[in-house]
């Protein structure tokens, strides 16, 4: 049982039963209330303006590209219905994909939400030294680009991957050398150890704001009843950060469908697309080959599967505030 | 109070957005003092010294003309060039994109025709037979024109001081260089067991997920299949890709992978890229790669010549098919957007003359089109030298578009997984079945050219796949294309 009651409480309009409430004072026209709020719309206006042009408009812009296939020369003209569709869900590499993506995505965010939470506890403790210098430091790789990131990666796997080969061989930990981006699941394994890195800061600051909003007297009111630290965080901060804590969680998952940077570089799918996700797959179908392998891009079909991409992902965090709002639901039904 | 104002803010600002106006890759302008520059797009790395000294030659030859020059990312120049086409912002002479198909090229207005300046006259300077409709003209209209002289474009590459400590030598102590693809067993196998661990037999990077197929390009050639990896065309001798159905690619992979079971091949051979590769070779890392001429200029900048070259290792001594090429050719081309056409066209003259063919060869970057240009006298690196004995391995091979126009219209749409990804397959394990795999890619290759010519013929284009077909060619003889 929770020492502290920590639910907030029912607010006084919410049940029949509770005690009755004024009516609420009639509401402004629409006109006045707009224009009393006129800064802020001002405020957002920039704002909206990218998100119309630079991803509202490409969305639907890109649309009828998905009735084409058309190679992104001159203008579509060769109309193909929904066929890039059909091809698009017979594609066993769209799909193996999809599967690479979603075991990325659930790596990466529960190992990387457990050790940002723990980072963030320490960092949160007032009496550690130079927390600014630590959260700068953890900080760093997010602001970093991932193409960066990923360049380095490669560098260092191909320059001292020879070297890390030797102290395992010498360790007897492998029989024979790895050939680190060469192995689907070690570079997959790679990618992961890599993205989890490149964006804990993010998880990290969000749980910092999270951490920050707890009240202290009721930490303090907890070790005055004589909780230890584990009992403290168990009963105190994991409920008191829960609605932060969803919003983590849903970001994060967000973040990790679209990973794409990172793979591009490291790997650009490969070897055989055994590390090829969502993005890298749509980008190779828009953009074809290279010079060295040269190939018709497909404009029309790269559009197609964003467009089921996005679907699929539309139904996940459907599914996702489903689960969370049910899971909700049943604690307060256990509370009450 | 903060330490800069708001008028100074705006000021700078306003600056900073002039400046990166400025900055922008505009087409042609001319400035006050009449100098006119020439908007220039190009992929050279290796060959950079090179073009930078055609720059300087031509701006001291023509002072009113200013090339400003653009390299752009190799692997991504198709779509950097489509989308500067399709944002008005394209250079106004640029190096030919291997994408889209060239006629589709020309017909989405990005080329402009030469004709009235490259006259009769001036085409004469060029070996006979080097402009045909599909290669460097287009309806008739010359829109390119060759440049580079023919040879092998690959070879393969021989770490001298590896093969003499592994005492793969000839009797007069120089390094036996490998003929077949048994030498090329036996001396990875000697070089890996006598290096102590401390090299590998063979080395490549195939990190962009293209050099394995170089192997197979040069592998299977010399065992007798004429289409190689097949960008450049099917088997023209049947008309189809024949990866399934021709045992030489299954016979040079099980050599591949039985290379790589047995620990020849440098282990992370899939991580690194070719440009490392090239620097592991050079540091005695393994002791055969598979690479082109572009090697050389790059070795030699870090005075790194302890080296050899050959070409086409066949299962016996002899090449059964060798490298083609078709006659004529495209590297550069004026944009049609070109505000400065003459100046342009000044340049592309400049770098299609004898005397910047001749120091394209002495800086041993290739050969070139023009026979006088290939002064061998000229030529001081042994190494280019080897490059260029093997010339007698290019041959000109049949191009379906000479004997028919209309083929031009046939655009082949792409497969996937093509054969570099197959290759990658096979040799990671992902794929176990190697014939079926092949026999796959064999199907998907010739549906797609199917494909291709039903929608070329649902356009009007009077094409078939017969058109592909050249049962008279014999991959070892040169062939002489005749327009039908």
């Amino acid at each position: 049982m929770p020492l502290v009651d920590t639910a907030p409480s029912p607010p006084a309009h919410r049940g029949g039963s509770g005690p009755a409430t004024a009516a609420p004072p009639p509401k402004a026209p629409l006109r006045t209330r707009l224009w009393a709020a006129r800064w802020s719309y001002l405020y957002i206006l920039p704002l909206l303006a990218l998100l119309l042009t630079f991803v509202v408009y490409p969305i639907f812009g890109s649309l009828v590209y998905t009735f084409y296939r058309w190679n992104g020369i001159g203008e579509p003209s060769d109309f193909v219905g929904l066929d890039n569709f059909r091809q698009i869900a017979h594609d066993s590499i769209f799909w193996d994909s999809v599967a690479h993506t979603f075991v990325y995505a659930i790596v990466v965010v529960p190992v990387q939400l457990v050790i940002a939470l723990a980072l963030a506890l320490v960092l949160n403790n007032k009496k550690l030294r130079f927390s600014a210098f630590y959260r700068t430091l953890f900080f760093l790789p997010v602001v970093t680009s991932p193409a960066v990131v990923g360049v380095v990666v490669q560098l260092m796997l191909s320059n001292f991957g020879d070297t890390f080969n030797s102290w395992l061989l010498d360790a007897h930990i492998i029989d024979t050398p790895v050939d680190w981006l060469g192995n689907p699941r070690i570079a997959m394994g790679i990618i992961i150890l890599v993205g989890i890195w490149q964006t804990l800061g993010y998880n990290l600051v969000y749980f910092l704001a999270g951490l920050q909003t707890i009240p202290e007297e009721i930490n303090e009111a907890a070790r005055i009843d004589g909780a230890g630290p584990v009992r403290t965080f168990l009963h105190i901060t994991v409920p008191m950060l829960r609605s932060v804590g969803l919003m983590i969680v849903i970001l994060a998952f967000i973040g990790s469908f679209q990973v794409f940077d990172l793979v591009q570089v490291l790997t650009n799918g490969g070897p055989y697309f055994g590390t090829e996700v969502v993005n890298t797959y749509i980008y190779h179908l828009a953009f074809g080959g290279n010079q060295a392998a040269a190939t018709q891009p497909d404009v029309g079909l790269a559009s197609a599967a964003s467009f089921f991409y996005g679907l699929l992902l539309i139904g996940f965090s459907v599914l996702q505030v489903l689960i969370f709002r049910s899971i909700a639901k049943r604690r307060a039904a256990g509370r009450g | 109070m903060s330490p800069i104002s708001r008028r100074g803010f705006l000021t700078a600002s306003a600056a900073l957005g002039g400046g990166l106006t400025a900055c922008s890759s505009s087409s042609a302008k001319s400035t006050p003092s009449g100098t006119r520059t020439v908007t220039h797009w190009d992929w050279f790395v290796s060959q950079e010294p090179w073009i930078k000294n055609e720059i300087a030659v031509f701006e001291k030859a023509n002072p009113k003309i200013r090339i400003k020059r653009t390299v752009q990312v190799s692997d991504k120049y198709p779509d950097l060039i489509n989308l500067a086409f399709r944002g008005g912002d394209a250079p106004d002479f640029f190096q030919i994109p291997s994408t889209p198909a060239f006629p589709d090229q020309v017909a989405q207005g990005w080329l402009e025709p030469l004709d009235a300046r490259a006259t009769a006259a001036w085409q004469s300077r060029f070996p006979q037979g080097s402009f045909f409709n599909g290669v460097d003209m287009v309806d008739g209209k010359v829109y390119s024109a060759p440049f580079g002289g023919a040879a092998p474009w690959l070879q393969l590459y021989i770490h001298n001081g590896l093969f003499k400590q592994a005492g793969i030598t000839n009797p007069d102590g120089s390094v036996k260089l490998p003929r077949t693809w048994d030498d090329v067993t036996l001396a990875a196998e000697a070089i890996t067991k006598k290096s102590g661990g401390k090299a590998h037999g063979i080395g490549f990077g195939n990190a962009q997920n293209a050099t394995l197929t170089w192997w197979i390009e040069l592998f299977v050639r010399g065992a007798g299949s004429p289409a190689g990896y097949g960008t450049d065309g099917p088997d023209y001798r049947v008309g189809k890709w024949t990866f399934g159905s021709d045992r030489n690619y299954a016979d040079f992979l099980t050599l591949l992978l039985e290379w790589k079971k047995k620990g020849y091949i440098y282990p992370s051979a899939m991580s690194i890229g070719d440009e490392q590769a090239r620097a592991f070779f050079e540091r005695g890392k393994f002791g055969i790669t598979v690479g082109g001429v572009w090697n050389q200029p790059t070795w030699a900048e870090h005075h790194f010549s302890d080296y050899s070259l050959t070409t086409l290792p066949s299962p016996t001594t002899t090449p059964k098919a060798f490298f083609y090429y078709p006659p004529g050719g495209r590297v550069f081309g004026v944009s049609k957007a070109a505000a400065l056409t003459d100046e342009a066209w000044a340049w592309f003259d400049h770098l299609h003359s004898v005397e910047a063919g001749r120091r394209w060869v002495e800086a041993g970057q290739g050969l070139s089109v023009f026979p006088r240009a290939n002064d061998q006298a000229k030529i001081t690196s042994p190494q280019f030298q080897q490059y260029v004995d093997t010339r007698r391995y290019a041959l000109p091979w049949p191009v379906p578009a000479i004997r028919n126009p209309e083929v031009s219209q046939v655009v082949v749409p792409a497969v996937k997984p093509d054969l570099p990804d197959v290759t990658a397959g096979l040799y990671t394990g992902q794929l176990k079945d190697m014939g079926a795999a092949l026999s796959a890619l064999e199907d998907r290759r010739n549906k797609a050219l199917a494909d291709g010519v039903k929608a070329a013929q649902a356009k009007g284009a009077k094409v078939g796949l017969a058109d592909y077909v050249f049962a008279d060619w014999d991959p070892t003889k040169p062939y002489v294309n005749k327009p039908a």
